[in-house]
């Protein structure tokens, strides 16, 4: 893979690096036909991000240059902490960069960022990277009843009214207004901490779609890299959800770039339909929810956080398979409110209606076979 | 109980998160105690917070376009709230350009001063922005632990030099040792000083001026005069005093400072309709 970035475009380039690395510790490079996939997830894999940059981005792109021989593009995964700093915002009126290439060089596995800058000074980095399978989250973006659209400057403005440290959030919404609210597990939280909340009518979105009532519980530490991204560039931002449980996911589009943002979202204990079967759920009756995580406290109504269905197409992620078994039936202590759920490839529910495995891929669409690799 | 307050003037909100802020950096907790005519911020000066008090009070009218209440009974109408300044402060923050902050006493899972502010929308109907910050109602009986202190029977009071200038005394004094001296005398005349065993600094101010007191019984009972020149002092830590100045978001139109030969310093600050005074215990 070699591309070549110009001038604003490395600006464009780190501030999209920035906000992943608010989600996520490694970063996934995937170069397709269609453009240059840059992903992350985040270690709990409840939250999960990638920015699509199209051949218009770049000065050139060239995703495969063996690509006659039907060879695919390495996909590498490389360390946040290695990348991030190259792309330091703060330096920028120093820098004045004037191109980026990024390459890939196999036979020593580095990726190769090489910075030309004024004065003729070049600066080139060689990372490491580990060889993985294309990383994709599976979301039914068509299947979710409610849509809304704004301009990424009314997100701004939401958002701000929440503390930084702020992680979960509630996003309600029905056909007369949508809230957002400060969300606490136990009553005790709440006594110390402050509850916000903001509620707006629907004539300030540019597109309000409300299928179903529902409130859906996220982190919003998680979507603030995505909003001080698309803020700058004034993008609108799509925010597409159901009902608890299912995901709920938040896209900026451009000429140029895609940008995807799926976050899990908290079950609801009351409402939860019990269609999984729970895996040696020894959990008492009142917790409906199954479909994730292993119990093994169950003295109130755990809120669940399900995973976002990942689809690699192939075989399983070296990395993510190292997640062993037991992880599964890891006890929760009272002090850990959220349970995140380890279970690689959970299924995903929404009262039974469609089969998962049918559910196409979100826009980066891998060109191998989905052959399903959803169901453990 | 019950208490609510509205704001409808982006002057007086603005002017009244200020106070708050600077009550804000001033201490985690305080108590905010609420009468009719009255707002006051108080923090009672106990061994954990070194000893040093404070008094801030707003009068109600100043601010509030409505301001109902309803003490804990009809003798005693009034009510005593204890409150992160500091909530107070982030609630406050983003609601600068609001149309309208309401603050109501609520409960929901537990005492909260509720903050509601009307913010402008893109759309006909305003965004709505609520702040449920917790707060504890303290009983009747120990509300004699917040009473308004006495004015401290002073051997000196003067005029403070600039806040900014003396702020930057005391900051860099603050390198150097954790105890500063501040003295002064009833001519005019203020030094701080500090002392280590490797070196001792004094800055001098001159033509400070003395607030007249007048005849109100709060001077000294002797009737002698106090000899102009005779400095008083107090020792005290210099990090309560750095962050009082620090504080401080506005210049108070008066700024003042009684001293009790070494007992306590009594700063005051008067700013249009807002006064704050600060005890900060001497030491030895």
């Amino acid at each position: 893979m070699k591309c070549v970035i110009e001038g604003n475009g490395v600006k464009v380039f780190g501030k999209a690096v920035h906000a992943l690395s608010r989600i996520g510790n490694e970063i996934w490079l995937d170069p397709q036909e269609k453009g240059l996939a840059v992903r992350t997830v985040n270690s709990s894999q409840s939250a999960y991000a990638c920015f699509c940059f199209t051949p218009l981005f770049f000065q050139q792109y060239i995703p495969d240059p063996d690509i006659q021989n039907g060879c695919e593009a390495v996909k590498c995964m490389l360390n946040m902490k290695c990348v991030l700093p190259l792309f330091r915002c703060a330096s920028w009126k120093e820098r004045r960069v004037d191109r980026c290439e990024i390459s890939v060089n196999i036979p020593n596995s580095r990726v190769i960022f090489q910075f030309h800058c004024r004065h003729g000074i070049t600066k080139t980095y060689n990372l490491g990277y580990q060889e993985c399978e294309a990383l994709q989250a599976v979301f039914p973006a068509h299947l979710c009843p409610n849509v809304l659209m704004a301009q990424s400057k009314l997100l701004g403005d939401i958002v701000v009214h929440f503390p930084v440290s702020q992680e979960e959030v509630t996003l309600s919404i029905s056909s007369f207004k949508v809230t957002l609210k400060t969300f606490c597990e136990e009553e005790n939280n709440c006594i110390k901490g402050m509850n916000t909340e903001l509620m707006l009518h629907p004539d300030e979105f540019d597109y309000f779609q409300v299928g179903e009532d529902s409130a859906v519980t996220f982190c919003l530490k998680e979507l603030r890299g995505l909003l001080s991204f698309a803020e700058p560039y004034g993008l609108p931002v799509n925010c597409q959800f159901g009902v608890a449980g299912q995901p709920v996911s938040f896209t900026v589009k451009d000429m140029t770039l895609e940008a995807h943002v799926v976050l899990s979202t908290l079950t609801d204990p009351n409402h939860e339909s019990p269609s999984q079967p729970a895996p040696g759920d020894d959990c008492p009756v009142n917790v409906t929810n199954t479909s994730t995580a292993e119990i093994t406290t169950c003295e109130s109504l755990w809120r669940q956080r399900k995973m976002i269905q990942l689809h690699a197409p192939g075989e399983i992620l070296p990395k993510l398979s190292l997640i062993p078994e037991s992880a599964l039936t890891t006890p929760v202590t009272p002090a850990t409110s959220k349970i995140r759920s380890l279970l690689f490839g959970a299924v995903y529910s929404d009262g039974g209606k469609d089969k998962t495995a049918d559910l196409p891929s979100l826009a980066c669409a891998s060109d191998t076979e989905d052959d399903g690799g959803t169901e453990e | 109980m019950k208490f609510r307050a509205k704001i409808i003037d982006v002057g007086c909100l603005n002017h009244f998160t200020r106070v708050v802020n600077t009550v804000s950096r001033l201490t985690k907790a305080c108590v905010l105690r609420l009468t009719c005519d009255h707002l006051y911020f108080v923090l009672s000066g106990r061994v954990a917070t070194g000893g040093v008090s404070m008094w801030c009070e707003l009068s109600q009218v100043n601010f509030f376009d409505e301001f109902q209440l309803e003490g804990v009974s009809a003798d005693a109408n009034e009510i005593f709230l204890e409150v992160a300044p500091e909530n107070f402060s982030r609630a406050l923050k983003t609601a600068q350009n609001a149309k309208s902050v309401k603050i109501k006493l609520t409960k929901k899972t537990c005492p909260c001063l509720t903050l509601a502010a009307e913010l402008p929308s893109l759309s006909s109907v305003s965004r709505v922005v609520t702040h449920d910050i917790p707060v504890d109602v303290i009983p009747r009986r120990l509300w004699h632990d917040f009473r308004e202190p006495q004015m401290p029977d002073f051997d000196v009071s003067i005029y403070l030099p600039p806040l900014k200038t003396m702020k930057s005394v005391v900051d860099r004094m603050k390198n150097l040792s954790n105890y500063l001296v501040l003295e002064a005398n009833l001519n005019g005349e203020m030094n701080l000083k500090i002392e280590t065993d490797l070196v001792s600094v004094t800055t001098h101010f001159k033509e400070l001026g003395n607030p007249p007191w007048g005849d109100d019984g709060s001077q000294s009972s002797s009737p002698t005069h106090r000899d102009p020149d005779l400095m008083a002092e107090a020792r005290v830590d210099i990090k309560k005093l750095q962050q009082f100045l620090m504080g401080q978001q506005v210049n108070p139109s008066k700024a003042m400072c009684n001293i009790v030969h070494r007992r306590i310093l009594h700063l005051i600050f008067l700013h249009e309709d807002v006064s704050l005074q600060y005890f900060i215990p001497a030491v030895v």
